[in-house]
């Protein structure tokens, strides 16, 4: 995008480029041969206003990404049919023009340049007068969208079946939708010199502490950057380091998560462009908890949850520990396992660390190239996974079947905490290090490292494990358990939600 | 950065010198010792260890036994040893039983268990057992009909200890504990060879009794089975006894179901005393033909009054033989008496196996029959 350079470079020699000039032809030249040099996807379509005391007019838009019917109807016709008041200029005529000719919902007027250009840019059509120095913009998008979808990664047995799409305003129209309240806020900010990507903050205004809102905002508006392709830069650009480990920010496609999130007190940020919604605070907790959860039994859902600390552990520790046991430590097997690991272990050539790392490797690189490819492929991946790679190693004495054991649980208690996926596989890489160097004692000693930096943490000043280690019992109902709705009468206090209390206690129904 | 995270790390890593024992073993590289004993020659002690030999691998494969056995004057060296002819480290913490042949526990068991107690790769819950008329390599040798390694073998059969009711079952720590305990002596089971077909089987059966750690005689099954009762251990054994029923004598099948002893030293003015109350609860699994039923009380009163007298005269015979021929305080008078009657203690400390000898021991079996299995009326085949 020359022209922004182009513009400011200009700029201190005056009236060249900063502001549009009176004359039209000089107006659109500038349009034509500098801004939109080269670009022939800006369509200039001249007409004249009616007579007496016609005017030379001209719309500019970009095609494709505008209605051209809309425009045509409600912008070309009206001028066509009405006579523009004689001698009138400027801001006088602008005004005419937008109270009295455009019928269009948002109009606006600019004598910039740089405004009116980002405008085209942005789908927007401009009107430019002869004789004068103002362009009005018309908002008549028309580009095409995707429709609201179930997004694949989150879907659900039960629940919505809606997910975020790329367009911003229909994103907030799908949460608009659950939270149909005034108290509902959304703040709009734009990020990204080039892109220039609109963002927007939603929180529930009555719930949400205003300082937590605050801290967003500046956070955001601390960016500056080229470009935000995906709400992944706002997440790493704004969120509590360290960066390597356990994410401090949540990210759905979900509308249903943004609102219920958003009811407890936190905030969530929509990014345009993207499906993706980041909402925080978001603690260690909320990595198991799956709005799953929240719609079924209260006793499945707590079942599910345990089911779900559970595989983190087993994801995280089960190639550690299988390493330290059969490195150091083959006194703690029981005979019988022992004696039948040491049988398949007998002709394998590499070390246990070997083994463990570079089946774990070898995992990791068979999902990496099935998650990119089309349905077809990636069965060829699997057979290739399955066979190739399960059954021949160990008919080949490369690796020892129960490896492959412990590679496979690792993998699929891996897929039930999906949302830190790659965090724990970094966990699993530095446990199975320790062990390899210290055995079981390196193990623990690995744990102890992790449980304190976790401690450390912090997510917009929500201490990351809060709730996890507070023993009181409002705070312990929606985390390792999911007590049913009529016991959680309050929302988790480390929010500091200007409201707390979620439900009326009278809310529960019974037979007399 | 400033210096706290490194401090932090610096400290985790050097907590793990503090650490004890920390070894790097690849598990395929050692040798899964699953049971050992000790027998003993003119030049020294022999030990030998019965290994599993791993063959093919997945579903095909198969754990062969073998046993190896090397010479050495100490156990501690020994198991070093048996390193050279297996070519891989023999590994002990899985071992399932421990044997010393009989003539290593007649001329003391202490030379073989120390290093097990104090060796650092051992464990000392493992079953701990004597060979009768056998060397430890001739039963690591022979062939126990269902599963292949001996030691397995050797380590269920002392798990059936409650039902066969024939064997008193030690750890080896439960044997060094009651062997440095004051006023006890231990016991050790004893494993036979028997003939089947042209196999040699072991056999768990019978008490070797020790005093010190010098093996000095031998109990049989059945008196096997009084010194279990007298240790207080719960029994779920099995028994015949001829019983008279009316006129007639039947073989009756008795199962112990609970029993309930009590030992206490008495003093009555400067006598000391030994007062063993046994109580004995049954089942009656079988009656053969007797036709016994036992909604009859007199019936049933006679052969509990039956069996308390024959369970009296079983308990006396015991103790005369602990008393006389063993002079071994394998049921624990001395530690009773030390506990009771401290002073007394005192005086007779030193001349202990003396008094034990002289020692009045009164017994009562009080026995009641509880259960009749599922049946109270006899079976009686009509025309």
């Amino acid at each position: 995008m020359f022209f922004w350079k182009k513009i400011k470079d200009r700029k201190p020699k005056g009236k060249g480029l900063d502001r549009l000039g009176t004359s039209l032809q000089t107006n659109l030249y500038w349009f034509k041969n500098d801004i939109f040099m080269d670009d022939a996807s800006i369509i200039y379509r001249r007409f004249r206003s009616q007579p007496p005391h016609s005017r030379d007019c001209i719309l500019i838009y970009a095609d494709n990404m505008t209605n051209s019917d809309f425009l045509s109807q409600y912008v070309v016709r009206p001028f066509m049919n009405r006579t523009l008041p004689k001698g009138a200029s400027g801001q006088e005529l602008a005004d005419y023009i937008m109270e009295s000719v455009i019928q269009g919902d948002q109009v606006d007027c600019s004598q910039s340049f740089v405004h009116l250009s980002d405008a085209i840019a942005r789908g927007l059509g401009v009107v430019l007068v002869e004789g004068c120095d103002y362009g009005v913009t018309v908002e008549a998008p028309g580009w095409d969208r995707r429709t609201i979808t179930e997004p694949q990664a989150e879907s659900v047995v039960r629940g919505p079946r809606q997910g975020f799409t790329e367009n911003l305003g229909v994103n907030i129209n799908l949460v608009r939708r659950i939270i149909s309240s005034p108290n509902f806020k959304i703040k709009h900010l734009q990020v990204g010199l080039q892109t220039k990507t609109k963002v927007a903050i939603v929180y529930v205004e009555t719930i949400a502490s205003t300082a937590l809102v605050d801290e967003v905002v500046k956070r955001i508006e601390n960016i500056q950057i080229d470009a935000i392709l995906e709400s992944g830069y706002i997440q790493e650009l704004i969120q509590d380091g360290p960066n390597f480990s356990l994410p401090t920010i949540g990210s759905t496609e979900r509308p249903d998560i943004v609102a219920g999130k958003i009811l407890e007190g936190r905030v969530a940020v929509l990014v345009d462009g993207t499906p993706f919604a980041l909402t925080m605070p978001y603690l260690f907790v909320e990595a198991f908890q799956a709005n799953e959860d929240y719609y079924n039994n209260w006793l499945a859902g707590t079942f599910r949850r345990v089911l779900r600390y559970i595989s983190f552990l087993i994801t995280t520790s089960s190639p550690a520990l299988y390493l330290s046991l059969i490195s150091y430590h083959p006194q703690l097997i029981p005979t019988p396992l022992v004696l039948s690991i040491a049988a398949a272990r007998k002709n394998v050539p590499f070390p246990g660390f070997v083994e463990v790392v570079g089946m774990g490797l070898v995992f990791e690189i068979l999902r990496e190239g099935g998650v990119r490819l089309p349905q077809p492929i990636g069965q060829a991946i699997s057979i290739v996974g399955a066979i190739v790679l399960g059954d021949a190693a160990v008919n080949a004495s490369l690796v020892g079947a129960p490896m492959i054991v412990v590679v496979g649980l690792t993998a699929i208690s891996g897929f039930v905490v999906s949302s830190i996926y790659d965090p724990a596989v970094l966990m699993r890489l530095f446990l199975v290090l320790m062990a390899s160097v210290f055995g079981l004692h390196g193990y623990v000693i690995g744990v102890m490292a992790i449980v304190l930096q976790l401690s450390s943490m912090q997510s917009f000043g929500v201490p990351y494990l809060s709730s996890l280690i507070s023993f009181s019992s409002q705070g312990m109902k929606d985390t390792f358990v999911r007590l049913p709705w009529w016991r959680m009468v309050l929302r988790p206090r480390y929010l500091g939600a200007k409201n707390r209390e979620r439900l009326r206690s009278k809310s529960r129904s019974k037979s007399p | 950065m400033n210096l706290r995270v490194p401090k932090i790390i610096a400290i985790l890593f050097l907590s793990l010198l503090l650490t004890g024992c920390w070894d790097y073993k690849e598990i395929e590289f050692l040798d899964f010792v699953m049971g050992f004993g000790v027998d003993e020659t003119d030049d020294g002690l022999v030990l030998v260890s019965e290994m599993v030999v791993s063959t093919g691998t997945g579903q095909e494969a198969q754990l062969e036994p073998l046993v190896l056995s090397t010479m050495s004057r100490s156990f501690a060296t020994a198991t070093r040893a048996l390193d050279n002819p297996a070519g891989m480290e023999a590994f002990y913490p899985h071992a399932q039983v421990f044997l010393v042949s009989e003539e290593v526990a007649t001329s003391g068991v202490l030379p073989a268990i120390e290093y097990l107690v104090r060796g650092r790769d051992m464990r000392t819950t493992v079953p701990f057992l004597v060979t009768k008329d056998c060397t430890v390599e001739e039963v690591f040798n022979s062939k126990p009909p269902f599963l292949t390694s001996v030691s397995e073998h050797l380590a269920n059969t002392t798990r059936l200890q409650s039902g066969l009711s024939i064997f008193y079952a030690q750890q080896i720590w439960e044997f060094v504990k009651d062997m440095i305990a004051i006023g006890l002596s231990g016991t050790l089971p004893t494993v036979q060879l028997v003939h089947k077909g042209k196999d040699m089987v072991p056999i768990v059966k019978g008490t070797a009794v020790f005093k010190l750690d010098r093996m000095v005689g031998w109990l049989d099954g059945e008196e096997s089975q009084i010194f279990c009762l007298l240790k207080g251990l719960p029994q779920s054994g099995r028994f015949v006894m001829e019983t008279q029923i009316e006129e007639e004598r039947y073989a009756i099948t008795y199962e112990f179901v609970n029993n309930a002893t009590k030992i206490s030293p008495k003093m009555d003015g400067d006598q000391l005393s030994m007062e063993i109350e046994v109580e004995l609860e049954f089942d009656v699994p079988e009656i053969g033909a007797a036709g016994i039923d036992f909604h009859d009380s007199a019936i049933v009163r006679s052969m509990e009054e039956q069996l308390a007298h024959y369970f009296n005269r079983r308990v006396r015979e015991l103790i005369t033989r602990i008393q006389g021929e063993f002079n071994s305080d394998i049921l624990g008078f001395g530690q009773l008496v030390r506990r009771k009657e401290p002073k007394l203690w005192r005086r007779h400390a030193d001349d202990w196996d003396t008094h034990l000898r002289q020692l009045r021991v009164n017994t009562e079996v009080r026995t009641k029959i509880v259960l009749t299995g599922v049946r109270a009326y006899p079976l009686i085949p009509r025309r």
